[in-house]
């Protein structure tokens, strides 16, 4: 794989050796003891100290330690944008089933995002038991449903808002507000990568376009632009990850070479530093991505029986066609996790191409119309992506996490055919390392409206996570803007009755 | 400036080594002075008196200036600029020196990337090299802080510290087509060196100062404007609206994370919950959106000089006003009202105050834009006159709708007055002294872009007592009002006439409609996102900051911890911004002053004094030199007389002083250089043995690779470019471009700031998008920074551009093409094993391709 980019080897190794050894290590760890001695170092946050990852400028991405022994690895989060109704997936009511057309009691007058409430309405799906556990999930998600001795539910997750943008932002930063890093950006700063020629942190939008809250999703936040996602899919690229086409592939290596003798002589003069360093090295990554970005993301070589099992081998109508194109992802996803990369986000629904669940999950008007594309969608890439990775094994160190933004309401909206948001009652799933299988956790209330059972908020869901991670949630920080920040704020408990005994 | 230093070295020279301790008694004095009144601290402190006692909260006192114990390297060694005593006083505890100066072509490098954001021209490299002046280097200096490109590089910096951009963020993320007045503001502001002071007070109360544009900092940050019928989503929404406000006044000018307060008292610093919610009262009445920009005054002259001439014209024609005139009125109807203006003729009568009771409109609450009364050719109304109006009640929360307005002498919707009741309403002027007035003149729009709101049943009423109300007019004897909701005016009718005196009619009235137009275009107030105003209700504190929990009211009030203010609920809007921004410019607020000017330092050198810029408590990180920034943060407030001898108002604030000085200490203008013995100490140079180099900033890259192409666009100021492609739905959708031509070539200051969607080749640089504020950019390396320098077709079309520029400049002798590459992009001469190197790739691969890695290469991104 090396062979693509000649003669970088050499200068390489002098100047990890200059990295190492020269007194710029030294001098940082001498003048840290001296300011802590004039006290001239922030305090500390109560409670816990802060342990902020000791980061090398010239390798943002080599692996680092755990807090403590890790049960995953790798995350992969399958997040569906728009809001999915747990009342037409997950989350068995049979009161609701009851009560169909009544009013909600004592929620007659109850005003949600897009106003008035009509009645209690059972989903047009039906439900079934599934797999050993009979757990009980609708008819929209049958493939997903057939894996749910595999899956983990939680059923009682609780949000903060019932507007998308501040609800995704909850969901993949911890904040509501737009400018937080996300999820994967705390986890690649972290930890970095085991792979040394892909990115660490990948987001694959869906193929209709990006979530509602658009880059919001992976972006660094705060944390320094290296762990920002880099975002590409099976039909879209990175950005400017290949050669320009007006020049040959010679051309081309001649420059990064003399490029190289520029900065090399150039660092000469600057002994030691480790920005110039750095520098010269994210060119030796970038040329290595160029190589092994577009192998991984080249789904020729799956054989047919792989594209059956996600769904990409079938076209010729539109959700077919659909489907097969988030199959792809999913394919993408799993060589990405593969090949090590920490930290992949798959979107399933956009709002670029059509808002309020024309295509994302936000079935304000047409529930049963607009579901009944998006379920299929969604079911067996999903599912082939679950069966996939588990029969390489990959699940014994892949924690895989189904989520979206918020749920949606027992009752459909006055004069309308669908449900409003709902943050006070929804379901995420996981499955793989470190979490039970066929298991759930929480509850909502008998019409599935609120969370009153075993609550789980957003932050004790990403509490979680970093857990099995082998991160303490409250000393993973970074400094910005007078506060040592935490991806869960100043809450967030592990859900310790989901995770799998040692 | 230069004389000011002398005095240093005059003071020096006079002592025989005990210059600290007469420094010290000579400036002891002085700040008793100038400090005096504010080195008390008032009543009311927080019960912590531990956090209080912290440093920052302690008043600025000037120090003594530390004996030199180096010997300066500087060029001109004459004199000790005191931030070379400060720092090289420290180095020397830990036996290090400051670096000797920096080479001039290193030096001038520096100064152009750090004070413009771009790099010199060879041309200038050399003339600098070759000034052999004395106090070349100060005079580069003056050149460069009078360059105007030096705002539009510093104006970048407060951006980031106020969050700004120009869409809406969010899931929406629409565009805010005026807010780069803003933008435009602050570049102006560093370029006349504004003074600071006054910059925090126009930026928080500026349109109580004349400085409209400049309450844009105030709704700088992001909204959600995705509206629902939901009250516990609208009251969140608000509540983080005004915790936007509220937390970026405190960082950006207090250096206090007053945001830490908004659930409980802070934890670290004395804020508490209380206080928080009182400064949230300040705000408590600003909303986001446009407002118009008062017109200039040659306009507002050229408006009243108009609305004569209109007077005049229509005066003219009233006798061809159909049907008949006022003055022939008899049992046949008066013509309907219209919605620019409506006279009502009177017999005389004495008055000292006239009512106008509206009792139906076209629709909504009516509106009058301006109500004169006329006693012969004198408008007795005017305000300015002594006049005070009176109504039933205003319509709240906009700007251009006041009671003041209605007799302001100034027309037009965007200044008039609405009720407050739907269809109903009145007006009461009281006259200075009783008036003989015999005419009513009103209008809803005097422009005629507006005709809803018009008053169609209406009485008016004189009275010389309060209380006896005689009727003068009333809509009773006029037509109805047809409903086309089209402004209308009075109807002519010239066929009555005979020809030559309605041809003359129509001239008249030709040019009475050019008029008119001339007029609407002159009252037409660009818009700019600087906030709307209005009277706001009771703040309450919100239990653990949930807006669905208040609690007791909390009046406006400034922060406990330095002579604490309160004011009444009463209090006006406007006066409330005013008053904190006079209690946080004030010039012996402990905080203000080392903020800004640790924000200075902080550009100029990398890091700052304090390496946490908008934190100042207890949680921040401490000052490396605690004497320098206090001298610093005095010598801002009341710089040092020019004999050295007294602390003055004259000069106060001024952020250019200051960077004059940083600029021209030898500490700014050491050598970068390493050097292992110093490394070894201090590895990351923060005591400033060197001048720490840094990577360029994601701005600085675009527009230096633009200005070494030849291809930088430099028109100042106006409407943003656009580095994206923008779908305008509901939703706004921003695409990075992939083409860039002559559009995009400004500097990046002037790009659209999008929220979220960053610039698809340089927003990888580590560039903020102005979601939350950014007081100090994280400078991270990462591959895609690389990818994208490396391959994007905006560098291999700055490359080709860049090779043009060489052919074109330095003919076809590639020999001469790749030393002038050099001087662009390096500043300095080929050595000749370089150029050796570089004619060899050149003729292999062409220049183009030589341009594209020497616009790759970290001697071209680094600041020497």
């Amino acid at each position: 794989m090396r062979s693509g980019v000649p003669s970088l080897s050499g200068p390489l190794s002098n100047r990890r050796r200059f990295l190492s050894d020269a007194g710029l290590g030294l001098g940082a760890i001498a003048l840290t003891q001296l300011l802590s001695r004039q006290g001239l170092l922030a305090a500390t946050v109560s409670g816990k100290d802060p342990l902020r990852p000791a980061i090398a400028p010239g390798q943002p991405y080599a692996p680092r330690t755990t807090h403590f022994a890790p049960r995953a690895t790798n995350v992969l989060v399958i997040f569906c944008s728009g809001a999915c109704s747990q009342l037409d997936t997950f989350d068995y009511k049979p009161e609701l089933i009851r009560r169909h057309g009544q009013a909600m009691p004592g929620r007659e007058k109850l005003i949600t995002f897009q106003g008035e409430q009509g009645a209690l309405t059972r989903s047009p799906w039906e439900f079934r038991p599934r797999g050993q556990s009979g757990k009980m999930i609708s008819d929209l998600v049958p493939h997903i449903g057939a894996l749910a001795d595999d899956l983990c539910f939680i059923h009682s997750m609780k949000g903060k808002t019932n507007t998308h943008g501040p609800g995704e932002n909850y969901m993949s930063t911890g904040n509501t507000l737009d400018g937080f890093p996300s999820l994967g950006s705390w986890a690649t700063y972290a930890l970095g990568s085991e792979d040394q020629s892909l990115p660490a942190y990948v987001a694959i939008p869906d193929p209709r376009g990006k979530p509602q809250n658009s880059v919001n999703n992976w972006a660094p936040g705060f944390l320094p632009a290296a762990f920002q996602g880099t975002e590409f899919n099976a039909t879209h690229p990175i950005r400017n990850l290949a050669r320009p086409e007006a020049l040959s592939n010679a051309t081309d290596q001649a420059t990064r070479h003399f490029l190289q003798q520029l900065n090399e002589r150039h660092a000469s003069q600057y002994p030691g530093d480790s920005q110039l360093a750095a520098r010269i090295a994210s060119y030796e990554l970038a040329a290595r991505m160029q190589l092994t970005v577009p192998e991984v993301a080249d789904l020729s070589t799956e054989p047919e029986h792989i594209l059956r099992l996600y769904g990409a081998d079938e076209s010729g109508t539109k959700i077919k066609d659909l489907r097969a194109a988030f199959a792809r992802n999913c394919i993408l996803a799993r060589r990405l996790v593969e090949k090590g990369v920490r930290f992949v986000q798959v979107f399933n629904g956009a709002y670029q191409t059509g808002g309020e669940g024309v295509s994302n999950w936000d079935g304000h008007k047409d529930l049963l119309g607009q579901y009944s594309v998006h379920g299929p969608v969604l079911d067996k890439p999903t599912a082939g992506l679950l069966i996939d990775l588990k029969q390489r094994g990959l699940l014994e160190t892949t924690l895989v996490v189904w989520c979206t933004e918020f749920g949606r309401m027992p009752t459909f909206q006055k004069g309308s055919q669908g449900r409003d948001h709902n943050p006070d009652g929804f379901t995420c799933w996981l499955a793989g390392a470190g979490v039970k299988a066929g298991f759930s956790h929480g509850a909502t209330d008998e019409f599935g409206y609120k969370s009153v059972e075993d609550v789980v908020t957003v932050h004790d869901l990403h509490a979680t996570i970093l857990h099995l991670l082998g991160l303490d949630h409250e000393r993973l920080t970074y400094y910005h803007n007078g506060i040592e920040r935490r991806l869960t704020d100043v809450d967030g408990d592990v859900v310790k009755p989901i995770l799998k005994s040692v | 400036m230069h004389r000011r230093k002398e005095v240093f070295a005059r003071a020096r020279s006079r002592s025989s080594g005990s210059l600290a301790l007469r420094t010290s008694l000579l400036l002891a004095s002085l700040v008793l002075a100038a400090v005096g009144p504010f080195t008390s601290r008032a009543a009311g402190v927080p019960a912590d008196s531990r956090s209080a006692s912290h440093w920052s909260f302690q008043p600025v006192v000037r120090p003594p200036i530390p004996t030199p114990t180096f010997t300066s390297t500087g060029g001109s060694s004459d004199h000790v600029n005191p931030i070379d005593a400060f720092v090289s006083s420290k180095l020397s505890e830990l036996h290090l020196t400051l670096s000797p100066e920096a080479d001039r072509s290193a030096l001038i490098r520096r100064l152009y990337w750090v004070m413009l954001g771009v790099p010199p021209e060879p041309a200038e490299v050399e003339a600098f090299q070759r000034d052999d002046r004395p106090r070349a280097f100060e005079r580069w200096v003056d050149k460069v802080l009078d360059d105007p490109r030096y705002g539009e590089r510093w104006a970048r910096h407060w951006l980031d510290v106020v969050r700004f951009a120009e869409s809406n963020g969010f899931e929406t993320n629409r565009e805010r087509p005026n807010a780069w007045r803003y933008r435009d503001y602050i570049i102006a502001a560093f370029n006349r060196d504004l003074p600071f002071d006054r910059f925090i007070r126009e930026q928080i109360a500026g349109d109580a100062l004349g400085s409209d544009v400049a309450t844009g900092f105030l709704v700088a940050g992001p909204v959600d404007i995705v509206g629902s019928p939901d009250p516990v989503l609208t009251a969140q929404q608000r509540a983080d609206q005004l915790d936007d406000m509220v937390a970026t006044t405190g960082t950006a000018f207090l250096g206090l994370t007053l945001g830490c307060a908004r659930c409980h008292d802070h934890k670290f610093d004395p804020v508490s919950q209380t206080e928080y919610y009182a400064l949230s009262a300040v705000f408590a009445g600003v909303r986001h959106g446009e407002r118009a920009e008062p017109l200039p005054q040659e306009r507002e002259a050229r408006i009243r000089e108009l609305d004569e001439k209109i007077r005049v014209a229509e005066a003219g024609l009233t006798r061809f006003t159909a049907p008949p005139p006022v003055a022939l009125r008899s049992a046949t109807p008066r013509p309907p009202v219209n919605a620019r203006e409506n006279t009502e003729s009177f017999a005389p009568v004495e008055a000292r105050f006239i009512r106008f009771t509206i009792r139906a409109s076209t629709g909504g609450e009516p509106c009058l834009d301006e109500l004169e009364v006329w006693s012969g050719d004198r408008n007795v109304a005017l305000a300015s006159l002594g006049t005070r109006p009176l109504a039933s009640g205003t319509l709240s929360g906009y700007d251009i709708h006041k009671l003041e307005h209605i007799n302001d002498g100034r027309k037009g919707n965007t200044r008039s007055w609405i009720s407050n009741e739907d269809g109903h309403g009145w007006v009461q002027l009281e006259f200075a002294r009783p008036e003989r007035i015999e005419r009513i003149v009103w209008g809803r729009d005097h422009d005629g872009n507006f005709a809803d709101r018009l008053a169609t049943d209406y009485v008016i009423e004189a009275a010389l007592e309060p209380g006896h109300w005689q009727v003068v007019a009333s809509s009773n004897d006029r037509q109805p009002v047809a409903s086309s909701g089209k402004p209308t005016g009075p109807v002519y009718d010239f066929n009555r006439f005979p020809e030559p005196e309605a041809q003359e009619g129509r001239r008249w009235l030709a040019e009475l409609e050019g008029l008119r137009k001339e007029r609407q275009q002159a009252a037409q107030a660009p818009m700019v996102y600087s906030g709307t105003f209005s009277q706001p209700g009771p703040t309450h504190r919100f239990h653990r900051g949930d807006a669905m929990q208040p609690r007791e009211e909390v009046p406006p009030a400034t922060l406990a911890l330095f002579q604490p203010e309160q004011w009444s609920p009463e209090l006006p809007e406007q006066e409330r911004r005013r008053k904190l921004a006079d209690w946080i410019a004030s010039p012996g607020n402990p905080l203000t002053a080392r903020v800004i000017v640790n924000r200075l330092w902080q550009h100029q050198f990398g890091v700052g004094l304090v390496e946490t810029p908008n934190d100042f408590g207890r949680n921040g990180a401490r000052p490396t030199h605690p004497e320098l920034l206090d001298w610093l943060a005095a010598e801002l407030v009341r710089p040092l007389s020019t004999d050295g001898t007294t602390e003055t108002v004259a000069g106060a604030w001024s952020i250019k002083h200051l960077q004059r000085l940083i600029l021209t200490s030898a500490t700014w203008r050491q050598s970068s250089a390493p050097r292992p013995d110093a490394l070894r100490v201090d590895g990351n140079s923060r005591l400033l043995w060197r001048f720490p180099p840094r990577r360029l900033e994601a701005e600085a890259i675009r527009d230096g690779i633009l200005a070494v192409s030849g291809t930088l666009d430099t028109t100042a100021g106006g409407p943003s470019f656009f580095l994206h492609d923008v779908d305008r739905e509901n939703v706004y959708h921003y695409h990075p471009k992939e083409e860039f031509g002559p559009a995009e070539s400004r500097r990046m200051v002037y790009a659209f700031k999008v929220r979220m969607e960053q610039d698809g080749i340089f927003g990888s640089f580590d560039c903020p998008d102005g979601s939350l504020v950014a007081p100090r950019r994280s400078v991270s390396t990462t591959p895609l920074q690389a990818l994208n320098l490396f391959n994007s077709r905006f560098m291999l079309q700055q490359s080709q551009a860049f090779s043009a520029r060489l052919q074109r400049e330095a003919g076809d002798d590639l020999s001469a093409q790749l030393q002038l590459a050099w001087q662009r992009t390096y500043n300095r001469a080929a050595t000749s094993d370089e150029l050796r190197e570089a004619i060899a790739f050149a003729r292999a691969e062409g220049v183009p391709a030589l341009c594209r890695a020497l616009l790759n290469s970290n001697e071209f991104l680094f600041i020497p």
